[in-house]
């Protein structure tokens, strides 16, 4: 679902859309690069995107202005992603740091914050990430992009598109909890490392061919996964307490793997939708327990999983599902090897390669205040997914719910949907 | 061996050379004090009281002379120039958030250029020799895409400079808004009614009976023709203060076509702006940093070529730009070889002048093809500040002038560090030299400004105290950086 905008026309309900740069405060030394590690490079068609929202109490004072000193402070920690992607002889991609900036895109909306949010799908907060892909030109091609929408009200919407090759979805929000304080003025004590270690420690380094990754035809310098079919989006709330904990047998200690149950039941809905063939095999994407804390730079570091079933999905229980789920085998040393081969000309698709689930439920996401306010709705999802279809379970404004965005090939949606409402996820 | 023991013999024979000439008054005047004083010795007391008495002074006699002195002196104390004193200036420093790095320019430039590859190319080439660094700035409103230079916009930038750098300038020296008595500001290519100093009148509240002035038009060097105004204001009103705003808006003036000679500007041109204080009253003399000693304006305006070098004007598709001639070199050559006769005789020491006359007519009489003297302009003048157009500009003076690389380093340092920013760039340089440590107390410091017209100006100040670092200016969190290497060419 990839809406490319251009200057000045509107994307749907936004309009008079104005684009700028920002970029870090100090020079970066010339000469200095970025190398991606293999991993980073088998996520270069993925574009990660989040959307903020907040009220207009907290939002009404900010001004454009303040808002992009503040992304200053930002960039000054991450220098590096302003910078812009080359190739060297051997066509390995890196990153020229610069100075080059991020785009900065101002919009207005004729809607209020209460209307915008009265939508039950909450795919529409996709209109609140400007994004384009890396390419066709990798030299005047931004690696994020920052969308700021008024709302009528006064309440402000902050998009953060980000390529996924600079870092994962946990990564990103680090970062834009990093901008929110700066935007609330909390002096900075703790810069973001940037030199710090960018590997993983992975129990798993025997994994020569991971199934969790796929590889495709080269795509040039354009980055965007190339897909046959049109996929579609659909976000919705789960009460956890109503509509998960049924599907699972009570535990003696009160804690169900909320994730895992909902991945499990998703997995089983479309497997009965996608009869021929069954998808056997996911991919679990989640946060590295053993990362150091807080999350040590701006990197890939997600685990990167793959289950495999010897039985059919559509008729097992959920509760076998979750089980097979828990069992799932980390695949990023053999994406790092696979990923960095050929001198990193290879092109791969990981989100969509199989159907995949990231967990993002322990990140707080709400966490990030401004001027002391949470924001009132947050969502994310991945752009550029491959056909097999993502799901991303994250936390909601109250705790004891779940937000679940499914990207789909459009054909197959209308089906799942009807899948979801027969085992009560969404309401009839 | 004997070509450095000439050459060591040559350097003698100028230096002696120099000093017999410049103090020849007083190498004339010892040897007659000597005598006076040895006749008086030999004379002895005595003989000198019956010479005096013998010489019949009445009373009517000494009174009259007395009165005489006094009116002689009293006449010319009174029509002797007021001094005009610069108390103290300040240079805006625009904020980290208006930085344009070169990739982030040629990005721009190649989204809103796409479809003149050729011209998205030379502003590459220009950017790659021009001698700026990666921290100029240009207005928020340039930074959009494609920009967007509304009036609004160019007022906010107008606003954000002057008020900014008049502020700093209150902070530094002390002055209260109500005490200005003169405000001139000069801003060649924004021109909004109610003018600019209107604005900075309204803001500030300054009093209603000021002599306000605008100048705009003037080009880069209307900052020194703003000192020459405030230089002759102050000559009629005594006991007062003027304050200058040099500064040029590039909002309004970005150019938003594709024609070569008219994108260069856009490459060299950056945001900057200063705020000085003059002042005429005895009681700022003791605070002053700098005294002015002269100022000269040359326009050569009535030669068509020099008229016609920098010109504004609209392309074949209508949208406004500069556009610069290929002779502008030489124009600057020639206006600056008019500015330098008429400063010549005013700066340059004795033995300097007697030897460019002497070249002067050897070359009218004996033989043209003598070369021509160029006077040694470093006798004169300690610090040299270069207004930093371009470094073509830099070059051609240091070739003419025959100055060293450190001569010129404030005026390449300030095109480094803030790019070309018109009229206020010489207020940067001086900066420079402050922050650097290198101004002392009586030393000169030459001003040179060139404009659209085509005009040459130059002022001569001299330090009357020496400024002690560190200073507070736009150099403070920069100047250990500083000097920098500047390459050739900048691999974009």
């Amino acid at each position: 679902m990839g809406r490319s905008q251009e200057q000045g026309e509107g994307q749907g309900p936004i309009h008079s859309i104005r684009l700028s740069t920002v970029g870090a405060a100090r020079p970066t030394e010339t000469g200095t690069t970025h190398e991606p590690t293999g991993l980073d490079l088998a996520m270069k068609l993925h574009y990660l995107k989040a959307a903020y929202i907040y009220s207009p109490e907290t939002a009404r004072d900010l001004t454009v202005r303040h808002m992009k000193e503040s992304m200053f402070m930002l960039f000054d920690q991450i220098a590096w992603t302003t910078g812009r992607f080359s190739r060297r002889d051997s066509g390995r991609p890196y990153i020229k740091c610069n100075d080059c900036g991020t785009r900065f895109v101002e919009g207005q909306c004729n809607l209020t914050v209460e209307e915008w949010l009265s939508q039950p799908d909450r795919s529409v907060d996709e209109f609140l990430v400007y994004h384009q892909p890396i390419g066709p030109e990798l030299a005047i091609s931004p690696l994020i992009y920052v969308q700021l929408t008024r709302f009528k009200c006064g309440g402000l919407g902050l998009g953060l598109s980000w390529a996924n090759i600079i870092g994962d979805s946990f990564s990103l929000f680090y970062a834009f909890n990093f901008w929110t304080k700066a935007i609330t003025g909390e002096t900075i004590h703790a810069p973001i490392p940037s030199k710090g270690d960018r590997g993983f420690q992975s129990p798993n380094p025997t994994v020569k061919d991971p199934v969790s990754v796929k590889r495709i035809d080269p795509v040039g310098d354009l980055w965007v996964t190339p897909n046959n079919k049109k996929m579609a989006t659909y976000c919705f709330n789960l009460s956890v307490a109503d509509q998960i904990s049924p599907h699972f047998p009570a535990n003696g200690d009160n804690s169900i793997p909320v994730f895992e149950i909902i991945a499990g039941i998703i997995w089983k809905c479309v497997a009965k939708v996608r009869a021929e063939p069954e998808p056997v095999t996911v991919t679990i994407i989640k946060k590295d327990p053993n990362d150091l804390k807080p999350n040590n730079a701006i990197r890939n570091s997600q685990v990167i999983s793959s289950v495999q079933v010897d039985f059919p999905v559509a008729e097992a229980t959920v509760e076998e599902l979750v089980r097979s789920i828990g069992e799932a085998k980390d695949e990023r040393f053999g994406i790092e090897e696979i990923g960095g081969s050929c001198d990193g000309n290879l092109d791969f698709v990981v989100y969509g390669a199989k159907l995949t689930f990231v967990d993002l439920s322990g990140e707080d996401l709400y966490g990030a205040r401004v001027m002391g306010k949470s924001p009132h709705s947050v969502y994310f999802n991945v752009e550029g997914v491959g056909e097999e279809g993502l799901v991303v379970v994250y936390a909601a404004a109250k705790s004891e719910e779940r937000v679940v965005t499914v990207t789909l090939p459009e054909e197959e949606m209308e089906m799942v949907k009807l899948e979801f409402k027969k085992c009560g996820m969404i309401a009839p | 061996m004997s070509d450095i023991s000439s050459s060591v013999k040559l350097k003698y024979v100028k230096l002696g050379y120099q000093y017999l000439v410049n103090h020849f008054l007083t190498l004339l005047l010892i040897p007659f004090i000597a005598t006076v004083a040895i006749e008086l010795l030999r004379m002895g007391s005595q003989e000198i009281f019956t010479v005096l008495y013998s010489l019949h002074f009445e009373v009517l006699h000494i009174l009259c002379s007395s009165f005489l002195i006094i009116f002689v002196s009293t006449v010319y104390f009174m029509s002797k120039p007021r001094t005009v004193y610069l108390v103290d200036y300040s240079c805006y420093k625009p904020p980290v958030t208006c930085r344009v790095p070169f990739s982030s320019f040629m990005e721009h430039s190649r989204l809103i250029l796409k479809d003149n590859p050729k011209s998205v190319e030379f502003q590459m080439r220009i950017l790659e020799r021009s001698g700026l660094g990666e921290e100029t700035c240009l207005p928020p409103a340039i930074h959009y895409l494609p920009p967007a230079p509304t009036m609004e916009a160019a007022r906010n930038e107008a606003q954000m400079v002057i008020f900014t750098a008049m502020e700093d300038l209150f902070k530094k020296t002390g002055l209260k808004p109500k005490d200005i008595d003169i405000l001139i500001v000069n801003c060649s290519l924004f021109s909004p009614t109610p003018s600019l100093s209107a604005m900075i009148i309204n803001k500030y509240k300054l009093r209603s009976n000021i002599k306000s002035y605008n100048l705009s038009g003037m080009g880069c060097s209307a900052g020194l023709i703003s000192v020459d105004v405030a230089r002759d204001l102050l000559q009629v009103h005594p006991n007062s203060n003027a304050v200058i705003i040099s500064t040029e808006i590039i909002t309004p003036n970005y150019y938003k076509g594709n024609e070569r000679a008219m994108l260069l500007p856009n490459c060299l041109f950056r945001m900057g702006g200063a705020a000085v204080l003059l002042s005429n009253r005895r009681s700022d003399r003791w605070r002053a940093k700098y005294k002015l000693c002269h100022l000269v304006r040359t326009h050569q305006g009535a030669d068509d070529k020099a008229y016609y070098c920098v010109m504004e004007e609209e392309d074949k598709e209508g949208n406004v730009g500069i556009n610069l001639s290929k002779d502008l070199m030489t124009i600057a050559g020639e206006a600056l070889k008019a500015n330098i006769t008429t400063i010549g005789p005013l700066v340059l020491p004795a033995s300097e002048q007697l030897l460019f006359l002497s070249s002067l007519i050897g070359r009218k009489i004996f033989n043209p093809k003598w070369k021509p003297y160029i006077p040694d302009f470093k006798q004169a003048f300690e610090h040299f500040c270069i207004h930093a157009g371009g470094r073509a500009v830099i070059d051609e003076l240091q070739k003419s002038l025959q100055l060293s690389g450190e001569h010129v380093e404030a005026s390449r340092m300030t095109l480094h560090r803030f790019g070309n920013t018109s009229s206020s760039s010489l207020w940067y340089e001086l900066s420079y030299i402050e922050a650097q440590g290198r101004m002392k107390r009586n030393d000169r410091v030459w001003q040179i400004a060139f404009g659209s017209g085509f005009k040459c100006n130059s002022a001569v100040w001299k330090c009357i105290r020496t400024i002690k670092t560190p200073t507070d200016g736009p150099w403070s969190d920069c100047i250990e950086r500083y000097p920098v290497f500047i390459p050739e060419v900048v691999k974009l």
